[in-house]
């Protein structure tokens, strides 16, 4: 924390970065996302198990690219989302000053390179409570299912907080905005909320770098990023491509092979 | 007495295979049964799932969508980019637990009349079998005034 | 509000035998929109025409729904009409009464139903249809031939001297194909090659053909008038320039043993060699499979005598990329071979031989210089029989339909059997006689009547040797299936024509279709039979089906009318049925947010990015735009595209939404 707060500190007083975007104390036990822009704000900078949020959200927003060249506290999963935001052209190489969080270890990024090659070394691991609930699921009957997911979408108000915290939903027009033709419904009643959970969930197979901060971001408590993730794992089973891997454009649905396998095409 | 049910089928087809092929069933004179309604597109590249989730949404019983072999593409490798999507849709429906014997894939090129009857006839006759979509009508109606 | 004209067509009883299009024409009255509906007896014949056209004036028309037979058949049709009326053409929009209604269900309410709401559907789709204008591109005007035999030869003379500049692509060494290896063509039994070598020394002469011999194709990109096509120029392993065609190295070329293909496995080569003496370019080729240097190491003696130096053994594949506007396929045909007969004792007799092996025999420049040898002993064969349809129309074999040369050249073989050998028997086992064609017919009959040939209505279903000879089993349907024995020295299968080695691989390189039997798809069997369904890429001879010499030039003629016409405009006119990436005020400029993952999903690489600057030059936002000469309109990218920011112009977002609404 301390080594992490020190270059923060040095980083600013050399004018190196506009800012440092890491995480603060937030209400109760929550940590919120903070902008420290002068070396004397760095003291609020905060780094624990709370620290959750994906602040790559951020990185792609108007206001902070005004800024100019920013650092971003990255724990493993923003470290991923970095590196898609940059090889789907949202981020240039360089615009960010990556300060790469790996237990407690921080380490500065200053190139996609230097990023693709850091999360080449590691692992990616899917949460235990996650697997148990994605296999709970996996081992229900098809109705069952079907209930599951319109039960918890029976509590969805599309607040769109999941679109919103979701660092790789930066389109300014979402195709939720989409009113010519209006695909799908804007009410929250069942079939818009389901249409907009499968949109969603098709959006990011491929593409989600599987940080769960869209089911984090859930006020109702709906596990919607169970479907991203579950997506995107499909993806990686089926074509062995995963997002948040590699600074140039990989992407399995807009790529193929002419002996890609299935069963079920007549 | 009620009416038999008779499902909804909503097609997919790319114009130059299967909407070819369906031509030759018709130039072949094979007959089929009458409740599908074919949508054309130029190729299977350009059914973006938003298309079926609609036909779902309009109270299709049962969706055809198909296209050209693999290989066959008249674009080259439309099919090859649609066959990848509908892997990854087909996952995801399933995750959501929507009945997926009411989606069929298939490829029918333009020159297997015969087999676009036979298709059709055959997701006919087991959406029939399998009645009306009631799960996901009951959604639609949910909630809408 | 739209004012549509709805027109439902009988199509005489195709449609108004099942369909009641009265009816429809009623029920389509009450669609929101629709301000005309009418029905007619046959909307595409000229009355029909003129109805529809005087219909739109009158009624004020903005759209129009024609309900009658496949778009796929009269979609240009119809959108001329309604153009010529003063509508957008891209305002018609055509349901399928007819292919997809009346012709595969029965008669009932069900299918009038059916029909109106196919018609509703388009109704509802033209609402959105927005008027498109046909998009100009530029032509180069030199076209491709693949494949030099008689056909390829043909295109090549025929665009050329209309003008304009040919490559002509042969993969073998020399140009010539078949027709070089054949000894006398029906119906007239003049020489082969007095007619054709004429032809191949013009088309190597011309100044506006170039020929790219043992070469292939290897890659195509672009699209109709801007085609870039990859050639590999196999390694003859000479420098053409320095090579005069002398013949030394071949002569003193100390590997003689090698099968000879163009005598079919009749005759022999060496290493070094010309397929024929009359080769254009007549320059030979390495065999480097068979070339003892090439094998051990040693040898060169080729190298060391050729008096120009032209030898080289170093040299590689060469691939060429040339810019071209149109392609015409004339690759040609292949004969299934003799060793998939069982009841023929798999050809393993030498003396059971296919047709073109009985070509070079009786030709005066073949192994035997057209002296009548059996193969195995050189004897001179007192009885031959001919058996047609070895394959053809057989489906155990996989060839359901005619080979359609083989009762022509079968009679011709018998002929010019007789002609060489006076006191010699011919029979011929035969299915049918289709000998339909200019003089064919009589030429059968002489076969029959003059030459005395014993024509056998009937199959052969054994063939074994004894004491030497080869016993043919068949049986005379016309004597009431009377088993009959000739006891032959030779014995000549017509088997069946069956597309080229590497058909599939070309069509898939070039994108154009085929059958199920590898022959190339016409664009249309009847009105477009020398189109292949992709725009600037034609056919001629027997790369779409079996076809003799005449059919294969003349079609090869009509290949070449399509590329002189299309050559004969500067510029080119697409459909418009392009995608386009939307483009909005500032300062947004677009819904793209410039991702590019649509980028790898387009198959043509139409997909460019747009830099959107300020007035200072500093770039703003990056976009994709979508290059509509090279676009075909797919619409792969459209359903890749997250913010829907891309669409598809006659295809639209709006369009297919609005369709399934309807539903």
């Amino acid at each position: 924390m301390e080594a992490l707060k020190q270059r923060a500190i040095e980083l600013l007083e050399k004018g190196e970065v506009k800012a440092v975007l890491g995480y603060a104390k937030g209400t109760g036990q929550a940590r919120r996302a903070f902008f420290a822009r002068q070396p004397g704000q760095v003291d609020k900078l905060v780094l624990d198990e709370a620290c959750t949020q994906n602040l790559a959200a951020y990185a792609t927003k108007h206001e902070v690219k005004k800024l100019g060249r920013v650092a971003i506290v990255a724990p493993p999963a923003t470290q991923r989302a970095l590196i898609q935001l940059m090889a789907e052209r949202q981020l240039r190489d360089g615009d960010l000053a990556i300060l790469a969080v790996d237990e407690g270890a921080i380490k500065e990024l200053g190139s996609a390179a230097a990023l693709e090659e850091h999360l080449a070394l590691k692992a990616q691991g899917l949460d235990a409570k996650d697997k148990t609930l994605l296999a709970k699921l996996d081992a229900m009957s098809r109705e069952d299912r079907w209930a599951y997911w319109q039960n918890e979408f029976s509590r969805c108000m599309k607040c769109y907080a999941c679109r919103n915290s979701c660092p790789m939903c930066y389109c300014e027009h979402c195709t939720m905005d989409c009113n010519r033709p209006q695909w799908v419904p804007v009410a929250s009643h069942s079939i818009g909320n389901l249409e907009y959970h499968m949109v969603r969930t098709m959006h990011l197979a491929g593409r989600c770098v599987e940080c769960g901060d869209c089911g984090r971001a859930c006020p109702v408590g709906i596990p919607v990023h169970l479907l991203t993730i579950s997506a995107e794992e499909t993806v990686h089973e089926l074509f062995g491509q995963r997002a948040g891997a590699k600074a140039k454009l990989d992407y399995a649905l807009s790529t193929f092979k002419t002996d890609d396998k299935e069963s079920f095409i007549r | 007495m009620a009416e038999p049910f008779e499902p909804k089928i909503t097609a997919f087809v790319c114009n130059w295979c299967t909407y070819a092929g369906a031509d030759l069933t018709g130039t072949s004179r094979i007959k089929y049964q009458s409740n599908v309604r074919v949508l054309r597109v130029p190729c299977t590249g350009r059914i973006d799932y938003m298309m079926v989730l609609k036909a779902l949404h309009k109270g299709a019983d049962g969706i055809i969508v198909s296209g050209c072999h693999p290989n066959d593409c008249h674009y080259t490798s439309g099919n090859y980019h649609a066959r990848r999507r509908w892997m990854v849709f087909k996952k995801m429906m399933e995750v959501m637990g929507v009945d997926m014997r009411r989606i069929t894939f298939s490829w029918v090129s333009a020159a297997e009349g015969a087999r676009w009857a036979q298709l059709v006839n055959e997701v006919t006759d087991q959406v029939r079998a399998l009645g009306p979509y009631s799960e996901f009508r009951q959604i639609v109606g949910a909630g809408i005034e | 509000m739209s004012r549509i004209g709805v027109f439902t067509c009988h199509c005489g009883e195709n449609i108004g035998a099942t369909v009641d299009c009265a009816k429809v024409a009623e029920m389509c009255k009450d669609i929101p929109g629709v301000a005309y509906s009418v029905d007619y007896k046959y909307m595409c014949s000229d009355p029909g025409q003129r109805m529809m056209q005087e219909a739109i004036k009158e009624h004020k028309l903005d759209g129009v729904v024609v309900a009658a037979c496949s778009p796929r058949m009269h979609e240009p049709t119809f959108r001329r009409a309604v153009a010529n009326a003063g509508v957008n053409p891209y305002m018609c929009e055509m349901a399928n009464l007819r292919e997809h209604c009346s012709w595969v269900h029965e008669k009932g309410e069900a299918t009038t139903h059916k029909a109106a709401d196919l018609i509703r559907v388009l109704v509802e789709k033209i609402k959105h249809n927005e008027p498109l204008f046909p998009i100009k591109v530029p032509v180069t005007r030199t076209a491709m031939v693949i494949g030099g035999g008689v056909g390829g030869i043909q295109v090549a003379l025929d665009i050329a001297n209309g003008g304009h500049k040919v490559v002509l692509v042969e993969k073998s060494p020399s140009i010539g194909g078949h027709m070089s290896q054949l000894s006398e063509t029906f119906p007239t039994l003049d020489c082969s090659q007095c007619i054709l070598t004429p032809r191949m020394v013009e088309a190597a002469q011309h100044p506006n053909i170039t020929l790219m011999t043992y070469s292939e194709v290897e890659k195509v990109d672009g699209f109709i008038g801007n085609f870039k096509v990859t050639v590999r120029k196999k390694a003859r392993k000479l420098d053409e320039k320095l090579c005069t065609g002398c013949g030394l190295c071949i002569q003193k070329c100390p590997n003689k043993k090698i099968s000879d293909e163009f005598n079919e496995g009749l005759g022999t080569r060496t290493a070094i060699y010309v397929p024929f003496p009359q080769a254009v370019p007549n320059k030979p080729v390495i065999d480097t499979l068979n070339c003892t240097f090439y094998k051990t190491g040693k040898c060169k003696v080729c190298e060391k005598l050729c008096p120009t130096g032209a030898i080289r053994f170093e040299q590689e594949d060469e691939l060429v990329t040339l810019d071209i506007g149109a392609i015409v396929l004339a690759t040609g045909f292949k004969l299934m071979k003799t060793d998939v007969f069982p009841e023929y004792g798999y050809g393993k007799s030498k003396d059971i031989i296919d047709g073109m092996q009985f070509e070079r025999l009786a030709s005066a420049s073949g192994p035997t210089s057209g002296v009548m040898k059996r193969p195995s002993d050189g004897k001179e064969p007192e009885t031959v029989v001919f058996i047609a349809c070895s394959g053809s129309r057989d489906r155990s074999k996989g060839v359901p339909y005619c080979s359609k040369i083989c009762c022509m050249y079968t009679a011709k073989h018998a002929m010019l059997y007789k002609h060489k050998v006076h006191s010699g028997k011919a029979y011929v086992f035969y299915m049918d006689i289709r000998a339909a064609g200019k003089d064919y017919d009589e030429f059968v009959r002489r076969a029959i009547e003059e030459d005395d040939v014993k024509y056998i209505r009937g199959r052969v279903s054994k063939i074994y040797e004894e004491d030497g000879k080869l016993v043919v089993m068949g049986a005379d349907t016309l004597m009431g299936g009377e088993p009959v024995e000739i006891r032959a020295d030779m014995v000549v299968l017509a088997t069946a024509v069956q597309s080229n080695e590497g058909s599939e691989e070309l069509a898939q390189t070039l994108h154009v279709s085929y059958d199920t039997y590898g022959f190339f798809a016409e664009a249309h069997p009847k009105l477009r039979p020398v189109e292949t369904n992709t725009a600037g890429i034609f056919l001629a001879g027997a790369c779409q089906a079996p076809r003799d010499i005449p059919e294969t030039v003349a079609q090869a003629s009509g290949a070449a009318a399509k590329v002189v016409g299309l050559f004969s405009n500067d510029e080119l006119t697409r459909e418009p049925i392009v995608a386009v990436v939307n483009r909005l005020p500032a300062p947004a400029y677009s819904h793209c947010v410039g991702c590019f993952l649509c980028l790898s999903a387009c198959p043509y690489q139409a997909i460019e990015q747009e830099e959107i600057k300020s007035r200072s030059g500093e770039v703003i936002k990056t976009l994709a735009r979508i290059n509509p000469g090279l676009c075909q309109g797919c619409g792969t990218c459209v359903a890749t595209c997250r913010t829907k920011a891309i669409d598809l112009q006659g295809f639209s977002n709006e369009q297919i939404y609005a369709e399934l609404m309807t539903l």
